[in-house]
């Protein structure tokens, strides 16, 4: 809609509507209180097609009824819902839907809460003259390993097929056939397998698309619904949990066009079964004897005091994936005010200096989500959203399908934007400082032609003032991140970024990084980006505790072993510490070397807030009771604060956030209230002019051209055989995938992606079992053959529990070899 | 009144399909004034003048239409609809067949006239022999510069495809027609908006009826007044009416719009057998609402068919005699119309499926004349209520016969009951069920 609509009136069952022109008639009608039905109407998917027939409408002038899905309004329209006309279409529309229809309510999924019961008894005739039988299918069967199709109940609305062929654009759904003998298929009969398709669930009006890890288990009389928000990624996307005998059986969209745009992945949907694993750790463990035990609260939190007091300012904090902003907060608090250590990393690289820190978040440089639906140009640089932040591909393809926005994807590995992309660029593993360099040393130059071809080609697809840069948060690790972050600050300048409508949007690496950078979760700098002593990053820990340097050790949620480079020297790290507190869900995070073990939360059992990365503040609220013994996060690390010595104040969620808010300068004044369902950008309250200045990140010496570096370097020759090794972390490379059993099936064997160029220098072929070798470590690997990679580069999953490639990262000589037939 | 032969002048002269026979018997010369010395829209109004309407069904002034293209440089598009599906309609075939350069010339001047670059002919694909003979007149029109780059130096460029159809009925629907021309699956769009706004490929697009397009180098040659001279005042020029059914002369003929409907079935076609009587007859088409032998008298325009309460339609007549029982006829033509539904609307997919089963049922003796009051109010909740006018395509008829024939159903739906061996049984408990989909 643009922003100049017009404001109109039309007048709908004699009441007198405002609505805005050009909206849809079947919108409009709901400003005066009429509700007109509709099966295929579903604005998420797009423009109207008028194919269920179920909103008919008269309207004044037009002799024929007309679908109010698909009728713009117009001033001083005259529309008729209610008139006997209008009632005997829509009972026919009923009475034909359900001409095929079983009507097996009774022992549907869906009964209770069906569109089509609802309608059938708003606008049907409440009986039906069809006597003959109706049409047969096989009951139901899988059409994915997470979702079944009863075709017999199937009314043919297409909103299924409409999702896949333009949302999610996996184009698998078909409906095949024709007429009353259609159905929705795949081709051949294969499953529907894609990182979205549980969506369709939810678009189903009726019971013919079920999900396999909540069909029959509920009742929706039985169940309560509980929103909060999903943090299993950075999407952040919000959620409705259903909640059936205080546990969550179910998890549903609940649609905030500024965050999600009403969808899903899988892995949001069906994750939640995660939160009823057997292996979780429902209560805190304390050492003793050598082994963990159970203990109480009170034990182990003093023998938790005890252990970090010995330390003191010798401690390291490293926080995960999922800590709240409240959390954060208390535990840099408790590593800064109560132990005196600087040591907090919420990064898995060295850290991330204050000023780079400051000039990531400046409010001028921050775009919102919707920003993207309206740029000319995009540019996704170091990252593929499909792996790190699903929701934004739906959003990026919008983009492209919708308004044709021009995207530039410049990566390290294929994405699965490419296909739409406007240009797209390939670099070896690691090189994106030299990527950024010439990039930006290309836009800074009025001629053109600065940066190479390549970057020309790039900047030639973007347009300046009018751009949303989507960055990769691992850019700025390795030897080069803090030169990459510079060069990507000088491209946000030359393209602008600080006018309206444009900016960076980050995907981090873990889900809240931007929510606990600014509650201080950095060693440079404290809540609120404030000056404190310089602290350690995440590499300079394990190496200093290594060395001894460092006693104490908090892990919350974070698995070093499994996530973090070179694990050989992390275990030998935490082997060395004095004392480690582990806090997560499952208790393997430290290699077994806890000292006391305390339980973390689910996000459906968490209270607190995180922060978007596009800066929206969302509030996570409890929507289950605490299993077993465990307890709110902020309350007993206020409590572990307490028993150090240092008295926070904090005894409530509510407070927790006074106090970030009391020491974030720019979050001042936000309560819970103002949060809200659906979340504020912190940008967007007056509070963002307390925004910290800092000294500008240097960026004049890192736009020296650079653009030989990469030949040099001789990766697209190899003379000497090897490849530069990358690593990624797959969507489904998470523990979650292991621990919810319907997800199971898609977590991924270590795979070492190579071009078809390097498949043959080493004589591998698609599918080949290969050892990887380099450093001293060796992996195995299945051979996958990427036709879009660039020659040189070799990829290999991220995040696995087994085969963990985290040994191999920035690995430059690499020797692959075809594993030794077993047989 | 005999045939008035304009369309069909020279049509059985061999080699016409040839561009040397077709040019000495003065073809291309409409071309020729059209692109040198003729203003685009003043060919839109020669078209309107002359009071053309569409040859296909709708019967839609082609002027009008054409000048709902907007104006102004874009790419613009011309599809001829040869999908000829119409049961009972057979008159493209032979004109395309006999005589392809008219249609080509047709539209090259159409084109023209509305600014379109690229034109399509999308042609049913069980006319392949007529599809040959096309492909072999486009290649001919090519060489000789009626077709590509610079037409006869006018400057002007039409490029013309011969595309053949897959198959299916609801492609001659001008949307769907449009979407499988695309490479998608013929299902009819949402309209508005309208292919002369938003067609293929999202630009304005002119469809039209191989028999209307045909007509256009006539108009351009002999003028609009002359067109007008033959016909009624709302139905200008002259048809080509397909007879087929109980007659004794079957086939094509084209007369001057407005001649006695029964002078076509009887003096032209022959009349029923001998002894026997017309007694329903579709005046265009199986789509059209049925007439009975009471109105042979009805001259053959849009306007005195639509008074009537039926349709001139494609302008195919179908005749039935006594001998022909009306139910069955019903049931042969719901049937057709359920088989061709594309399933994308709810009245049209389910109420085809439905009015066959119950059809069925008063032909095998299972039904009551209860359900006659369902078959017609199930046709009048289709009829203005679909997406495209399929729907409507089986309504109308449907409706019609058991409404002009109630009695004759009724009696056979007695005779059939009492015909039937035993108890009913429940329709299609024999029969194994429908089983589709994945296994498991």
């Amino acid at each position: 809609m643009s922003k100049n609509a017009k404001e109109i009136t039309l007048v709908v069952d004699g009441v007198e509507v405002p609505a805005t022109e050009g909206a849809m008639l079947v919108d409009a009608a709901k400003g005066g209180d009429v509700e007109i039905p509709v099966f295929c109407y579903e604005p998420k998917l797009g423009g109207p097609v008028g194919a269920c027939r179920m909103c008919l409408v008269e309207v004044e002038g037009i002799p024929k009824l007309q679908t109010a899905c698909s009728t713009p309004v117009r001033d001083g329209m005259v529309v008729y819902t209610q008139t006997d006309r209008v009632q005997e279409a829509q009972n026919a529309v009923v009475e034909f839907l359900l001409v095929n229809h079983p009507l097996d309510c009774p022992v549907c999924d869906k009964g209770g809460e069906c569109p089509l019961q609802d309608i059938s008894m708003g606008w049907g005739a409440g009986r039906s003259r069809v006597t003959d039988p109706k049409r047969h299918f096989r009951k139901p069967v899988p059409l994915s390993p997470l979702v079944r199709i009863d075709r017999e109940r199937c009314i043919l609305c297409y909103r299924c097929v409409r999702f896949s062929q333009e949302v999610a654009e996996d184009e698998q759904l078909q409906l095949l056939e024709r007429g009353s003998r259609s159905f929705v298929g795949t081709f051949d009969d294969r499953p529907y397998i894609a990182p979205f398709h549980g969506n369709i669930i939810e678009l189903c009006p009726v019971g013919a698309l079920t999900s396999e890890a909540y069909r029959f288990r509920a009742r929706p009389w039985e169940i309560e619904d509980a929103g909060s928000v999903c943090t299993l990624c950075p999407s952040q996307c919000n959620v409705k949990f259903t909640v059936r005998d205080e546990r969550v059986a179910r998890v549903l969209c609940r649609d905030n066009e500024e965050v999600d745009d009403g969808w899903l992945c899988d892995k949001g949907r069906f994750g939640f079964q995660m939160f009823h694993s057997e292996d979780r750790m429902l209560g805190p463990m304390v050492r003793a004897g050598g082994a963990l035990g159970k203990a109480s609260w009170d034990e182990s939190l003093s023998k938790a005091a005890a252990g970090l007091k010995a330390a003191g300012p010798r401690t390291a904090v490293l926080i995960g994936s999922q800590a709240s902003n409240e959390e954060g907060y208390l535990l840099q608090r408790i590593a800064r005010q109560a132990l005196g250590s600087p040591h907090v990393d919420s990064r898995g690289g060295q850290g991330l200096k204050r000023e780079t820190a400051i000039s990531l978040s400046r409010p001028d440089l921050g775009a919102a989500m919707t920003d993207i639906d309206d740029a000319e140009s995009i540019l996704v640089i170091g990252t593929d959203p499909l792996h790190s932040m699903p929701i934004l591909d739906l959003r990026l393809r919008k983009a492209m399908r919708d308004r044709g926005t021009r995207v530039a994807v410049v990566s390290e590995r294929p994405t699965a934007l490419d296909g739409g992309a406007e240009e797209t660029l390939r670099y070896a593993p690691g090189d994106a400082a030299t990527v950024l360099s010439n990039l930006a040393a290309e836009l800074a130059s009025s001629a053109g032609g600065e940066g190479g071809e390549d970057a020309e080609r790039i900047a030639g697809a973007l347009d300046p003032g009018n751009t949303v840069v989507i960055f990769g948060e691992r850019i700025g690790h390795g030897p080069d991140g803090e030169r990459a972050l510079a060069a990507l600050l000088a491209c946000a300048d030359a393209l602008n970024l600080s006018a309206p409508g444009s900016g960076l949007i980050e995907v981090p690496e873990t889900t809240n990084a931007r929510g606990l950078r600014e509650a201080g979760c950095l060693p440079a700098a404290g809540p609120g980006f404030a000056e404190t002593g310089e602290g350690m990053g995440a590499e300079a820990i394990r190496d200093a505790l290594e060395a001894g340097e460092l006693a104490g050790l908090i892990l919350w949620d974070v698995d070093p072993i499994r996530d973090l480079p070179d694990p050989a020297t992390w275990k030998t790290a935490l082997g060395a510490a004095d004392f480690v507190l582990e806090v997560g869900m499952f208790g393997n995070a430290s290699g077994g070397q806890a000292d006391v073990f305390l339980p973390a939360e689910s996000h459906a059992e968490k209270e607190g807030t995180v922060t978007h990365p596009d800066g929206r503040i969302q509030r996570l609220r409890p929507s289950v009771p605490h299993p077993g013994d465990t307890r709110h996060g902020w309350q007993w690390l206020a409590e572990l604060a307490f028993r150090l010595g240092h008295e926070t104040g904090i005894d409530s969620s509510v407070e927790a956030l006074e106090a970030i808010a009391a020491d974030v300068p720019f979050y001042a004044g936000l309560t819970h209230e103002e949060i809200g369902g659906t979340g504020i950008r912190w940008q967007e309250r007056d509070e963002a002019s307390a925004f910290p200045t800092a000294p500008s990140v240097q960026i004049r010496d890192t736009l020296s051209r650079e653009i030989t570096l990469g030949e040099e370097r001789g990766d697209g020759e190899a003379a000497s055989g090897s490849i530069r090794l990358g690593t990624y972390r797959d969507l489904w490379a998470y523990d979650v995938t292991e621990r919810s059993p319907a997800l199971r099936f898609l977590m991924p064997g270590q795979t070492l992606e190579l071009s078809p160029a390097d498949a043959e220098r080493y004589e591998v072929s698609q599918g080949d079992q290969v050892n990887v070798r380099s450093n001293g470590h060796s992996l195995k690997a299945t051979v996958a053959i990427r036709s879009r990679m660039r020659p040189g580069s070799g990829f290999l999953i991220e995040g696995l529990a087994e085969q963990g490639s985290n040994a191999l990262a920035g690995a430059e000589s690499v020797e692959i070899a075809k594993a030794e037939d077993p047989t | 009144m005999p045939e008035t032969r304009v369309l069909f002048e020279n049509l059985d002269e061999p080699g016409l399909a040839t561009m040397d026979v077709y040019r000495r018997r003065g073809g291309y010369s409409a071309i020729e004034t059209a692109f040198r010395s003729t203003d685009p829209d003043d060919l839109i109004f020669q078209i309107e003048e002359s009071g053309l309407r569409g040859r296909g069904g709708a019967g839609f002034s082609m002027g009008k239409k054409g000048s709902f293209l907007p104006r102004g440089d874009m790419e613009k598009y011309l599809c001829c609809n040869a999908d000829e599906s119409e049961p009972g309609t057979f008159k493209d075939r032979e004109l395309m067949f006999k005589n392809p350069h008219a249609l080509i010339e047709g539209i090259a001047i159409s084109a023209l006239a509305v600014g379109a670059t690229y034109a399509f002919i999308f042609i049913r694909g069980e006319y392949w022999e007529v599809a040959d003979v096309l492909d072999a007149a486009v290649a001919e029109a090519y060489e000789a510069g009626y077709l590509g780059q610079n037409i006869l130096g006018s400057g002007w460029r039409v490029e013309l495809v011969v595309h053949r159809g897959a198959g299916a009925y609801i492609c001659g629907e001008e949307t769907a027609l449009l979407d499988s021309l695309e490479g998608k699956r013929g299902n009819p769009r949402l309209k508005p908006p309208f292919p002369a706004i938003q067609g293929l490929y999202g630009g304005p697009t002119l469809i039209n009826n191989v028999e209307t397009l045909m007509n256009v180098p006539l108009i351009v040659s002999k003028g609009p007044e002359w067109f007008k001279g033959m016909g009624t005042e709302q139905s200008t020029g002259t048809k080509v009416v397909s007879v087929s059914g109980c007659v004794q002369r079957p086939g094509n003929y084209e007369i001057e719009l407005g001649m006695p409907s029964r002078e076509i079935i009887y003096d032209l076609a022959g009349g029923p057998a001998k002894g026997r009587k017309v007694k329903v007859w579709f005046p265009g088409g199986s789509s059209a609402p049925v007439l009975t032998g009471d109105d042979l008298d009805l001259p053959y325009s849009f306007e005195a068919m639509a008074d009537a309460g039926s349709m001139l339609g494609s302008g195919a007549i179908i005749v039935g005699d006594d001998t022909v029982s009306v139910p069955e006829l019903a049931l042969r033509t719901a049937r057709f119309y359920h088989h061709e539904s594309c399933g994308k609307c709810t009245p049209c997919r389910e109420g085809t499926n439905w009015t066959v089963k119950m059809l069925e049922r008063v032909v095998r003796g299972e039904a009551t004349p209860m359900d006659l009051d369902i078959i017609s109010s199930v046709q009048e909740n289709i009829i203005g209520n679909c997406l495209c006018v399929l729907g409507d395509a089986m309504a109308m008829p449907v409706g019609s016969m058991v409404k002009k024939f109630r009695s004759e159903f009724e009696e056979a739906i007695a005779e059939a009951r009492d015909a039937a061996p035993g108890p009913i049984d429940v329709a299609g408990a024999d029969e194994p069920p429908l089983v589709l989909g994945a296994t498991g």
